[in-house]
């Protein structure tokens, strides 16, 4: 931190829009070999934006994850039905005819009441326990919460509707092509409801920073993420950190809850997508917020772009598993993921 | 400044070559080369733990390998048994120069060692792990360890008893089955001196095998550590800190100090020379 | 007072290291296995038989092979589902198009060619580590259920992408798959499979691949320096516990299901068997066995007994209920005894030697 890694951050504007380039490229070359390979630049580069999009909300989602694991080095597999829990006791509370503001605040205090049991009750008795430990129990969360939730509130679909728009818009479009064939001609299709997602992410992402880096919790937060035993030793109350940090990633999965409920309906398959977001922690380190976010842009476009143009040739659906593979693929090359520090092991 | 160190190294080399012919109290001689360490040099990113290091073991003496904390003394045991891989320097080991090895090939080639942390694989009981320590001298294949028959029982009661002798030396029969993780400091320490024992090694590497001891537990390790010595043959090179021990057991000594050679030789060379007391007693200019 | 070893000599080192050393568990272990080949055929109904007895040994297989490379190695595994369908899917290739093929080479083959998958995927645990290779063995399930319900080759184009089980007898006459197969003999067969089975996995594990496993699990850095080859034992503890789990794979297909889709090999199989050893006993074969017992019965118990309180309860509420259950137990076991009812039952033993004079 502090000095600005102006050297990295150049390779990676220099590499990213030519690595973009060089995967349509070869689209295009596949479509050229195999007429039945569908291609044009307009729509690469739609398919290229949704997919960031996306991305933007697999980050917020591996959010949550990487500040516990900052905190407490625990990896939380209970994210996800984090994300749910808090999805459907902000509908049940919107049912019920709170408004949704009143909803969202209720809610925000029933995940801090969460965090903290779950801090109480199972990771204190598990403190010095070997990581592999801790995370089998957040799999017992992860069991425990999806029941719970759906006990209380059911398992039906249910809307969100936070007045997002949902419509696309057109952006780019040649109304007036010279060439009938121009592939410009209906520009590019944006989704507005993903754009406005993006958004928010970005918003509760600059906050978190803002927070981590210049308030006193967030020192102490630092420093507990560099040496417990250290951190403990100067004074820094560890469980009230640890209690501090499990709430903050309960809100984190509010809002998460909220966006991808808002999109896709607030049901099960919501806990689901914190496997999602295991690839995008495995690309951007475990530790940094900043990896989070480009990890999940990385998966979001990747997974997009290969759903769309690759699947057809594999018999489609392969967005299941294409981010998995991505990400155990780098793994192969950088066990540290793309922006993790080099490990030494020491003896 | 210069001119002392430049005056010191013809001196050492004569004293030594005094004392080897001495008389019978005195050192023991060794003649045959183990392993030799030419210009060694490590350093991780920018900082150079280990600069320009030689020296050699010889087949059956206990070398010790002293200096301060950071001199790069476990750096140098780590180089040897393959963990690091130095960036310039070779290591000659058996008189054949090594390319770059893992542990585990440093260990069929008859390197053990034990850790500055204890390093015993707490799962498992005392017997299991010096077990473990005759993995690399059993053979008997899948199929007959499926079986857990013929060859292979034959092969397990083989090496159980040679693990039993171990257990009799190092007087450990009482916590034979005891999981590792409920024993005593001291103990731990014995059942991982065990392990590196049960591979029959023809040198030894302990890392401060005595830190953290009280005097009797300290007196027992000397004990053993000379008895292996002594009874089985094997050459052992350690890093310590306490030097009364280091002066009584070893029979050359290697100082390092800042990731450099400070001194080379016999303990009492090596206590009179003055860069080392400076180093240990800090020198004022 | 009638658990003890006192006055059992042992004059040999052989005698020492046996499974069992003191001589009431050898005579418990006889009785266990005397009532499950006398008695309980006889007692238990059709309905024990097909959803108690038979789902039991077939998960007690796949938490065994789960055990070897959890338990024992140390490499948490998710993708046992992905792991199960290949052992299904390549057992129903193979004995369909090789129907003289005899059913117990179907299923060893099918569990060698997902020991082969497995050591594919278990290449990159040389690299990474702890959940970075559980995410590894996500790709794994994922990949794999994908394929299978994606290609239908494997299901020789079937239109609903559900393999049935051909019938195949074990001996001539005594079927233990497709329609005729009866229950005692499908109970008969498994018992006796799983039985070897389970003594070669017990066998490996007190050998020298079983304690090189151990050595990897507990500490690799210093496995690695008596000599351990971690890529070589981390691959073989891949192929070995895919071996198993790919048999339990196409035993669930073959002898208790009868037929099977991809789907029913998704993450939560994983995970079930994942608990399983988790509630059982990680690094322990007995383990294996009491978790495949309790994660079987549970739910059957907790159908009834919420069936009994309220018999209107809704099965998807009793489902909900379970899934906390579960994840309430898994929080519980690893706080209490992360060695599982394996540790408490040798805790109970242990009390019992001393009994009544703890002193």
């Amino acid at each position: 931190m502090g000095v600005l890694p102006v050297r990295t951050i150049g390779i990676w504007m220099l590499a990213v829009p030519l690595a973009i380039l060089a995967i349509g490229l070869a689209f295009k070359g596949m479509a050229a070999a195999n007429p039945s390979f569908f291609f044009t630049w307009p729509y690469f580069i739609e398919v290229l934006i949704a997919g960031l999009l996306q991305g933007v909300m697999y980050s917020l989602v591996a959010l949550g994850f990487v500040l516990i694991f900052k905190a407490s080095g625990i990896f939380n597999f209970a994210q996800g039905s984090m994300v749910l829990f808090a999805a459907l006791t902000i509908v049940g509370f919107i049912e019920m005819g709170t408004h949704w503001t009143i909803a969202f605040f209720i809610t925000a205090g029933i995940m801090v009441l969460l965090a903290i049991s779950v801090e109480r009750i199972v990771l204190r008795p598990l403190v010095n326990q070997p990581h592999i430990i801790l995370f089998m129990a957040t799999i017992g969360i992860f069991f425990f919460l999806d029941g719970f939730a759906q006990t209380i509130w059911g398992s039906d679909v249910k809307v969100l509707d936070i007045g997002i728009p949902k419509t696309p818009i057109t952006v780019m479009e040649n109304a007036n092509p010279s060439d009938p064939n121009d592939p410009w001609q209906y520009g590019i299709l944006i989704n507005q409801y993903d754009l406005i997602a993006a958004a928010i992410g970005a918003v509760l992402v600059t906050v978190l920073a803002i927070f981590f880096q210049y308030t006193r919790t967030g020192r102490a937060l630092r420093a507990v993420a560099d040496d417990h035993q250290a951190a403990l030793s100067v004074g820094i109350p560890l469980k009230t950190i640890w209690a501090i940090v499990w709430s903050v990633a309960g809100i984190v999965a509010l809002v998460a809850g909220i966006v991808w409920g808002g999109k896709a309906g607030v049901q099960f398959s919501l806990a689901l997508i914190a496997l999602k977001a295991l690839p995008v922690l495995i690309l951007g380190g475990f530790t940094s917020i900043p990896g989070a976010i480009v990890g999940g842009l990385i998966i979001g476009a990747g997974e997009q772009l290969a759903e769309v143009f690759l699947g057809p040739l594999f018999g489609g659906a392969i967005q299941d598993w294409f981010a998995y593979m991505l990400a155990l693929f780098v793994l192969l090359f950088r066990p540290q993921g793309l922006f993790g520090e080099r490990i030494i092991e020491r003896v | 400044m210069n001119d002392v160190s430049v005056d010191q190294a013809p001196m050492t080399s004569e004293l030594s070559t005094d004392q080897s012919g001495g008389p019978v109290t005195g050192p023991r001689l060794f003649n045959e080369v183990l392993l030799e360490v030419n210009n060694v040099s490590l350093s991780f990113g920018g900082v150079k733990a280990l600069s320009d290091i030689s020296f050699d073991i010889k087949k059956g003496e206990v070398r010790a390998i002293i200096g301060p904390n950071g001199a790069g003394k476990s750096s140098m045991l780590n180089c040897i048994n393959g963990f690091y891989h130095p960036q310039e320097g070779t290591i000659t080991y058996k008189g054949k120069e090594r390319r770059q090895m893992r542990p585990h090939e440093a260990a069929k080639t008859g390197i053990a060692r034990t850790f500055q942390n204890i390093a015993l694989f707490r799962g498992m009981s005392t017997l299991d792990n010096i077990m473990t320590g005759r993995l690399l001298k059993m053979k008997s294949n899948l199929f007959w360890q499926a079986l857990y028959w013929g060859p292979n029982l034959k092969e397990e009661n083989e090496h159980r008893e040679k693990v039993e002798h171990i257990i009799d030396f190092l007087e450990i029969q009482d916590i034979r089955k005891t999981p590792v993780g409920r024993l005593p400091y001291g103990l731990q320490k014995r059942v991982e001196l065990g392990r590196a024992l049960a591979m029959e090694p023809e040198l030894l590497l302990l890392d401060e095998p005595m830190a953290g001891m009280n005097v009797e537990e300290k007196e027992d390790m000397c004990r053993f550590v000379l008895d292996v010595n002594d009874q089985f043959g094997t050459t052992i090179a350690l890093i310590e800190h306490d030097m009364g021990v280091v002066m009584d057991i070893s029979d050359r000594v290697v100082v390092l100090d800042y990731g450099r050679k400070l001194a080379d030789g016999t303990p009492d060379e090596v206590r009179s020379n003055q860069d080392v007391i400076d180093a240990y007693l800090g020198v004022s200019h | 007072m009638l658990y003890r070893e006192a006055g059992q000599f042992k004059t040999s080192y052989g005698a020492d290291q046996a499974i069992f050393p003191i001589l009431q568990d050898k005579l418990g272990m006889i009785v266990i296995l005397a009532l499950a080949v006398v008695v309980v055929p006889l007692m238990a109904s059709t309905y024990m038989l097909n959803s108690i007895l038979i789902p039991f040994l077939v998960f007690s297989m796949a938490a065994i092979g789960l055990n070897l490379l959890t338990g024992y190695c140390g490499q948490l595994s998710l993708g046992t589902g992905g792991f199960m369908a290949c052992g299904a899917f390549f057992a129903y290739k193979l004995t369909t198009a090789f129907p003289e093929l005899h059913i117990v080479l179907v299923f060893l083959l099918s569990g060698l060619g997902t020991a082969m998958v497995g050591i594919l995927f278990g290449i990159p645990s040389l690299r990474i580590k702890g959940f970075y290779l559980a995410v590894a063995t996500l790709a794994a399930q994922f990949f794999l259920v994908w394929m299978f319900n994606k290609f239908d080759w494997w299901t020789n184009y079937s239109a609903s992408g559900v393999i049935s089980a051909p019938p195949r007898e074990v001996l001539p006459g005594a079927f233990i798959t497709g329609t005729e197969a009866e229950p005692v003999t499908k109970y008969y067969f498994l018992l006796g499979f799983v039985a070897v089975l389970a003594l070669i996995a017990k066998n490996l594990v007190r050998s020298r691949i079983g304690r090189a496993w151990m050595a990897i699990r507990d500490m690799d850095i210093a496995a690695e320096i008596i000599g351990i080859r971690p890529l070589w034992t981390k691959l073989s503890a891949f192929a070995i516990s895919s071996f198993y789990i790919g048999i339990a794979g196409a035993l669930w297909a073959f002898v208790y299901t009868g037929s099977v889709e991809a789907l029913a090999f998704e993450i939560n199989r994983s995970f079930q068997v994942l608990f399983m050893i988790i509630i059982g006993g990680l690094g322990s074969i007995l383990g294996s066995f009491l978790g495949a017992a309790f994660i079987v019965l549970l739910p059957i118990l907790l159908n009834a007994g919420m069936l009994a309180i309220d018999p209107t309860i809704s099965s998807a509420l009793v489902s909900h209920i379970e899934f906390m259950i579960f994840g309430a137990l898994i929080v519980f076991f690893l706080i209490v005894e992360p060695h599982g009812l394996a540790r408490l039952w040798a805790l109970a033993k242990e009390k019992l030697r001393l009994w009544p004079f703890p002193y």
